[in-house]
């Protein structure tokens, strides 16, 4: 694990890797066990068809708020807010701690004396983080996949695959923005700041779009929309919408180097 | 000798009275090399310069003739550094950070050798070991790939006594074998035990560079004990003298030329002992520097 910075960066993480797991597992265990309550109470559906739509614009995933079926169950309590949420703070954690984290702590000089280029570091930095944030996918859709096997939900694995890909690619996105920005400006609270605002804002701008006719050309900019719009859970992978997804990561992957290696490192 | 170092009006700008200006100064193979300077003087900036850590607002740094910043990863390979502030990961043992490190050098090196002979345990964590011991990690991490240029930042700070020599050995050996220190320090006795030519910066400008030898040449230290403490102000205008220390019955001089208008002052009073000898280097600066800043070197 101490090969290069890339398995080191994992490395450090290992044990919070191991909780992010079972955190994760233990809440998709959680709502995967309530479905057969649900399920069995039409009422419930009723209710929330009759939401303000303000509301279930927020609340659903994707399709329309629909709590008969496995798809929109899951959509409404895990994927529409709480697993882009808890793969967000993992990731832009990770992001803002892994250049300004140690610049802060001062572990960034001894590392930079070493015959790597800063280009290099932040690449290995961000593969791991690309790594970390895959793993606890992979967490994820096992919990999922046998979760929905033991409460008998009627879901493909394939669908609960491509959503749990969407949600990855979106932390990743959002991580690699927290490495842009940590990695320019040397200061973790900085990255974690406004990365964090950015989502926040980019999450309210879709969640709004539908009743707000002026953010109809903004909604398409929110990487939340390109998370929820292709509806995974029942259409499978959107290829358009993950696309988006990806090139928000490769774009902040291809600056963070330039604007690191160009900045003098704080001592 | 051949350069491994060269800096031509190396400048870096960092907000007010800060950073370094016009600095000149060459390095060449073999050498130890003092730079010695008040804190806050550049001397920190104008390693972090070697070490491309932070970039120069105008002039030249080449090491072993490459440019310090297009060729950095390069220079690199042949360097070896200890910060001044040394921060390592605290939650690695001492064996876990010098593999990691050996590793992204692609060079085995003899770190645990080198851990021996300073007496570290390695397989204590960082966050375990003493300051002195941390010490210990910084410099085996920095010699250990036996680098052609060592850049040490206040190296000996944290160790005793006995590891201190042990340090002097390795510097020692490092430039038996053809390698160049460069060696940053406030402590003179250090800078002139191991650094054969030295430069002195003051508020970011490089005052002097020479060789150890000659600026001690330069000074005579004097002390004399009377059998009275002499008045206070006997010995003021006295041809040669630099400086004048008074401490009791004893008073000692950094003077320079020849010594007998200060014989012919001394010989005034009732003196019971004289010793003569070449200067310190702290005799030096303070006798070049008296009075101007009072932490000069």
């Amino acid at each position: 694990m101490l090969r290069n910075v890339a398995l080191k960066s994992l490395r450090d993480i290992r044990r919070g890797f191991l909780w992010w797991s079972l955190g994760l597992a233990g809440f998709v265990a959680l709502i995967v066990s309530v479905w057969p309550t649900v399920h069995s109470n039409p009422s419930l559906n009723k209710l929330a068809q009759d939401y303000p739509e303000a509301l279930q614009a927020f609340i659903a995933f994707g399709g329309a708020v629909d709590y008969s079926s496995p798809a929109g169950y899951l959509g409404i309590e895990l994927f529409s807010l709480m697993v882009p949420l808890l793969l967000l703070v993992a990731a832009i954690g990770t992001g803002a701690g892994t250049i300004a984290g140690e610049e802060e702590r001062g572990t960034l000089e001894l590392l930079l004396a070493n015959p790597v280029s800063r280009t290099r570091i932040v690449l290995e930095k961000t593969l791991a983080l690309v790594a970390e944030i895959a793993g606890l996918g992979v967490v994820l859709w096992l919990a999922l996949w046998v979760g929905a096997l033991l409460a008998d939900m009627d879901i493909s694995a394939g669908h609960l695959a491509a959503a749990t890909v969407t949600a990855v690619l979106l932390a990743i996105a959002y991580g690699t923005i927290a490495i842009l920005l940590g990695a320019a400006t040397g200061r973790r609270t900085v990255a974690i700041g406004l990365t964090a605002a950015a989502a926040v804002a980019a999450y309210l701008v879709n969640g709004l779009a539908p009743l707000v006719h002026a953010l109809e050309v903004p909604q398409k900019l929110s990487p939340f929309y390109h998370y929820a719009a292709g509806d995974p859970l029942r259409q499978g992978l959107s290829l358009t919408h993950v696309g988006v997804l990806v090139a928000i990561a490769v774009v902040a992957t291809a600056l963070a180097p330039y604007f690191f290696s160009r900045r003098d490192v704080a001592t | 000798m051949a350069e491994v170092v060269r800096a031509e009006q190396l400048t870096k700008n960092y907000g007010l009275n800060r950073g370094i200006v016009d600095v000149d100064f060459t390095v060449e193979a073999g050498e130890v090399f003092g730079y010695l300077g008040p804190n806050g003087a550049g001397k920190s900036t104008t390693i972090r310069l070697l070490l491309d850590l932070i970039r120069p607002s105008r002039g030249r740094l080449t090491i072993f003739g490459l440019d310090s910043r297009r060729d950095g990863v390069e220079i690199r390979k042949r360097l070896g550094y200890l910060p001044g502030d040394l921060r390592l990961y605290d939650r690695m043992t001492g064996r876990d950070l010098l593999e990691y490190f050996a590793h992204l050098r692609g060079a085995r090196g003899r770190g645990a050798e080198i851990a021996a002979r300073l007496d570290l345990d390695l397989d204590r964590t960082i966050k375990e070991l003493s300051r002195g011991n941390r010490q210990k990690v910084g410099i085996v991490q920095a010699f250990m790939h036996d680098p052609d240029l060592i850049v040490l930042d206040e190296p000996t700070s944290g160790l005793d006594p006995l590891v201190q020599e042990t340090f002097y050995e390795l510097v020692a050996e490092a430039t038996a074998r053809g390698g160049t220190v460069f060696l940053s320090s406030h402590v003179l006795s250090e800078v002139q035990h191991m650094a054969d030519r030295v430069g002195l910066i003051r508020e970011g400008r490089l005052d002097l560079v020479d060789s150890v030898e000659n600026l001690r040449a330069a000074f005579m230290h004097v002390e004399a004990t009377f059998a009275q403490p002499p008045p206070s102000d006997a010995f003021e205008g006295v041809a040669g003298v630099r400086r004048v220390e008074q401490d009791g019955e004893v008073v000692r001089f950094a003077f320079e030329g020849e010594i007998d208008p200060l014989l012919k002052a001394l010989a005034q009073f009732h003196v019971k002992a004289l010793d003569v000898r070449e200067a310190d280097l702290e005799d030096v600066f303070l006798a070049r520097y008296r009075g101007e800043e009072p932490d000069a070197p």
